[in-house]
């Protein structure tokens, strides 16, 4: 092997990837924060996408969840190259990204978030709100078991943060999406909420959803994911698969970039 | 697709939640209530804090104090008397109110508009106008689209420039005044000839202990009820307000919900408008200024938040009543004009703060 490792090899994920990014490049002014990065999501994977704070892993996400046009690159979708890459057509999809703290809206109840933006309805647009009320209900008890929620129509905003991710969580579930992005999602979290939500991680895999997992947290990422790209300075510079790392090797490249890899493999400590 | 083809190494924590914690744990389900008294029970525990449940409460003992203080003293605190009723409860109240609803709505989405007042005037200038010199059916629809089209320009400029709602429209509130003038003249419009019976059967019709505006309320309340609480583009109005790029990550597009609401908003600025002109025969450019603030006021005081989000169709009509009532009652009690507005403001203050309050007990 040479001594860089933009090459190294991918993942034996033998069917078309859910997603693929190809050379996306993305510019604020002169200043370019994401430099042709390619990578691609297979079906049922989960990615961790590690690296730095400013190393482009939030310019990425909103790319890939359509929030963020970018400035060049292609975007393709189970194989086919996808024209218009906007929220809409990302959501139509089933690309669904759960921020830290802004995938709800706090002053709503739960299940008026639960099904915001895809309300049951009658033909007139009202919504049926027994209906919306009782499978929140059934959604809460079964498909992520949450602590200490009372009741489907608690506000949002009275929930802890594990509580609330655990909501975004479930309903991402229920309307099916296909590629969850979760974007710091443990950072706020008690040991115990985190532990839950890294099992919903895996829950989901098994029923063939991937997911995006962003994180700082080198040890959370290696327990659930099954590739790792990390990010240094808008480029990616390490994209290896479980079996092919170590996360003393995640940690150097997180923390000393391309050059921490290149000494980490060498055989040589840490700096 | 089979867990193998997809990396393996699921053997890390591959179990959800070991079986026994899930069927033991207490579920949700089990704490729905069944009874027609636990379904009241927890709607009214849900209801705190979202406004309408503590502005009511205040409202119903001012209003006790009223009636009590009218009882006693008949003669110099003449509350109940059916002239003063119909005038409070059924005129001055229902005015404010549909301004509010109007407020309220845009509030919740997130935007506030000072133009109201202008575009109020402007609206009534334009219905008395076209009353006068042609058919009133015309002159309401041409009304109702002017305020809404006032509102969509201040809209598209708020949405498009991304210039606070405040500066944009406030600024727009100066123009629209201004066109008033240009269109009217300084001298008011009045409304003599076009002002047929039934325009007034309709607008400002009095029948005995309530008229023609308490009908409207009513009614508009009601649509607005449906509407904001119970339909898709309600809910989505909330969700905006609230937080956007939340509703945006669904696929709701914020700035068409924004449009939206300033629309209504706009509906009820021209519906208040003629019922104003027709109730007074007559609108002087310029003297619009105040119906701005109070409805936002009446709106915060219903329990709006003024970062959206929050807010209720019936908070904004007691929010309405409670100042018009309080207004009322000192006007009664002989109070002179600068007591009014201080009490007023009072009300205003206290009333918000305590909203404010209630919002963080919210569940």
């Amino acid at each position: 092997m040479t001594a860089t490792t933009q090459e190294v090899p991918r993942t034996a994920v033998q069917d078309t990837p859910l997603l693929r990014l190809e050379n996306v490049t993305k510019n604020y002014g002169p200043n370019t924060v994401l430099k042709d990065v390619s990578f691609s999501v297979g079906k049922g994977e989960v990615v961790g996408l590690l690296g730095d704070n400013g190393a482009g892993k939030s310019t990425l996400v909103k790319i890939m969840s359509g929030t963020v046009a970018m400035s060049s690159g292609e975007y393709f979708w189970d194989g086919e190259p996808l024209e218009k890459v906007t929220r809409p057509e990302t959501e139509r999809l089933g690309v669904e990204t759960i921020f830290q703290d802004s995938a709800l809206v706090p002053s709503m109840s739960i299940t008026r978030n639960i099904f915001m933006g895809r309300e049951i309805t009658n033909g007139a647009g009202f919504m049926k709100m027994k209906e919306m009320d009782a499978l929140t209900t059934d959604i809460l008890d079964s498909v992520v078991s949450i602590e200490g929620i009372k009741s489907a129509k608690q506000l949002v905003g009275s929930l802890s943060g594990g509580q609330a991710q655990a909501v975004a969580i479930a309903r991402a579930v229920h309307f099916k999406r296909s590629l969850l992005i979760l974007d710091e999602p443990t950072s706020a979290l008690a040991v115990r909420a985190t532990e839950a939500l890294l099992n919903y991680l895996l829950a989901l895999k098994a029923e063939g959803v991937s997911s995006v997992l962003v994180t700082h947290n080198l040890h959370h990422a290696f327990k659930v994911c099954d590739r790792h790209i990390v990010m240094n300075h808008g480029k990616k510079i390490l994209d290896v698969t479980r079996g092919e790392t170590t996360v003393e090797e995640l940690t150097a490249a997180v923390v000393e970039g391309a050059e921490g890899v290149r000494r980490y493999r060498e055989g040589k400590p840490l700096a | 697709m089979t867990e193998e083809s997809s990396g393996g190494g699921t053997a890390v924590t591959a179990a959800p939640l070991a079986l026994e914690e899930r069927t033991t744990k207490k579920r949700l389900a089990d704490s729905v209530p069944t009874t027609r008294m636990g379904r009241i029970k927890e709607n009214l525990y849900y209801m705190r804090g979202r406004g309408a449940l503590e502005i009511s409460i205040v409202y119903g003992v001012i209003l006790l104090a009223f009636i009590v203080t009218s009882l006693l003293l008949p003669k110099s605190f003449p509350f109940l008397s059916s002239s003063n009723l119909s005038g409070v409860i059924s005129q001055s109240i229902p005015v404010l109110a549909l301004l509010a609803i109007g407020a309220g709505i845009l509030m919740i989405a997130g935007e506030f508009d000072l133009s109201l007042g202008a575009a109020l005037g402007f609206s009534a200038i334009v219905f008395i106008r076209l009353s006068e010199n042609g058919s009133w059916p015309l002159a309401f629809v041409a009304a109702l689209a002017s305020a809404v089209i006032i509102a969509l320009i201040n809209g598209l400029i708020v949405v498009l420039t991304r210039i606070p709602s405040f500066i944009a429209t406030l600024g727009m509130s100066f123009f629209w005044t201004g066109a008033s003038i240009f269109i009217n003249g300084t001298t008011p419009a009045v409304l003599a000839d076009g002002r047929t019976d039934l325009m007034v059967k309709i607008f400002a019709g009095n029948y005995g202990f309530f008229r023609s505006q308490l009908v409207w309320m009513i009614v508009v309340g009601a649509i607005a009820w449906f509407f904001l609480h119970r339909h898709k583009q309600g809910n989505r109005v909330y969700a905006v307000g609230g937080n956007p790029s939340a509703a945006k990550a669904v696929g709701i597009r914020p700035n068409a919900v924004k449009l939206m609401s300033f629309g209504i908003f706009g509906l009820m600025v021209g519906l208040t408008a003629v019922l104003i002109a027709v109730r007074t025969s007559g609108m002087q450019p310029g003297t619009t200024g105040d119906y701005t603030l109070f409805a936002i006021a009446a709106a915060v005081v219903g329990g709006c938040s003024l970062t959206g989000g929050r807010g209720t169709v019936f908070g904004m009509i007691v929010g309405a009543a409670l100042i018009r009532t309080i207004e009322n009652g000192l006007i009664l009690a002989k109070a002179p004009g600068f007591y009014i507005q201080l009490f007023v403001g009072l009300t205003i203050v206290i009333a918000a703060s305590l909203n404010k309050l209630m919002e963080g007990k919210s569940q």
